[in-house]
């Protein structure tokens, strides 16, 4: 190792981009909320096609109970997890600003549908499933995040054709594919950086 | 006639902190100790030494009731990192005249 005193310009240019390169190249997000929401919605979307195929009256309410339990769980892991870090990298704040202003577009989107039917609401939630993925993709430069978010435009774009009682299947697939696959994919790579 | 390179940052470990923290938003010392494989005496020292330039900002907080030791690069250290690189850049384009 270079001692203090022969430490060389030429040293310290390669000690600044080895460390700029390994920072570069490290993955901020273990993908856990991707994987958690994306079957905690397709559960609650694949409750209600169920039930209003079968005719079960109550399956509904399971968008009442689950999302919200998932939210105060969301909040509480999240919280814990923030506590653990030793590091605050700017990729965080960005991530963080991303999803932040999903939630708002999503709970307007909902407010939306209350007023003028669910039926043109589930485009334009495929879209922000699209948009939140496409871009948090980008900021990680993690390529299947930004695949798996094509699919919620292409399935948006496909739902405008579809029935009602389809479009469950279609915001399941959209997940599955655009945050349930990429995500597990993503936590995968996170778990391999650590173990090396 | 080569520039004279910034003391402060010519050195070692320091100029492994301020490009840890040039990178990152902020940092705890325990990040700072491992990445840079240094020992907390001497990772104290450089802090130290950054913070009286007025490259860093460190921050002495408590978390689960134990001390905890943030740093922050300032505006001053991101030019000052900026500025050694450059003058690196210089000075090895000179040397390969």
């Amino acid at each position: 190792m270079t001692t203090e005193k022969n430490f060389k310009p030429e040293d310290s240019l390669k000690l600044i981009n080895g460390i700029i390169h390994s920072a570069k190249n490290k993955l901020a997000d273990d993908g856990f909320f991707l994987i958690f929401w994306g079957w905690l919605i397709i559960v609650c979307a694949m409750t209600q096609y169920f039930s209003v195929k079968f005719n079960f009256e109550w399956g509904s309410l399971v968008w009442a109970i689950l999302p919200p339990l998932g939210g105060i769980f969301s909040w509480i892991y999240g919280a814990k997890q923030d506590k653990k870090k030793k590091v605050k990298t700017y990729v965080d704040t960005y991530i963080a600003y991303v999803w932040g202003g999903f939630l708002f577009a999503m709970i307007l989107t909902l407010v939306f549908g209350y007023a003028h039917g669910l039926k043109a609401t589930y485009f334009f939630l495929m879209l922000l499933y699209g948009v939140a993925t496409f871009v948090t993709g980008g900021i990680l430069n993690f390529k299947p995040l930004i695949f798996g978010s094509l699919f919620s435009f292409a399935l948006a774009a496909l739902s405008v054709f579809l029935g009602d009682l389809d479009q469950f299947l279609c915001i399941s697939a959209a997940l599955l594919l655009s945050y349930v696959i990429p995500g597990h994919m993503l936590r995968s790579k996170f778990k391999s950086q650590e173990n090396v | 006639m080569f520039k004279e390179l910034d003391p402060i940052l010519h050195s070692q470990l320091r100029l492994a902190v301020v490009s840890l923290l040039v990178s990152v938003k902020e940092a705890e010392f325990t990040y700072l100790k491992e990445q840079t494989n240094s020992t907390a005496g001497n990772l104290s020292v450089q802090i130290q030494k950054l913070k009286e330039a007025g490259y860093i900002e460190v921050e002495k907080t408590f978390k689960d009731n134990y001390p905890q030791t943030l740093c922050k690069i300032t505006k001053a250290g991101v030019h000052a990192f900026e500025k050694y690189v450059k003058d690196i850049n210089e000075y090895l384009n000179q040397k390969n005249k």
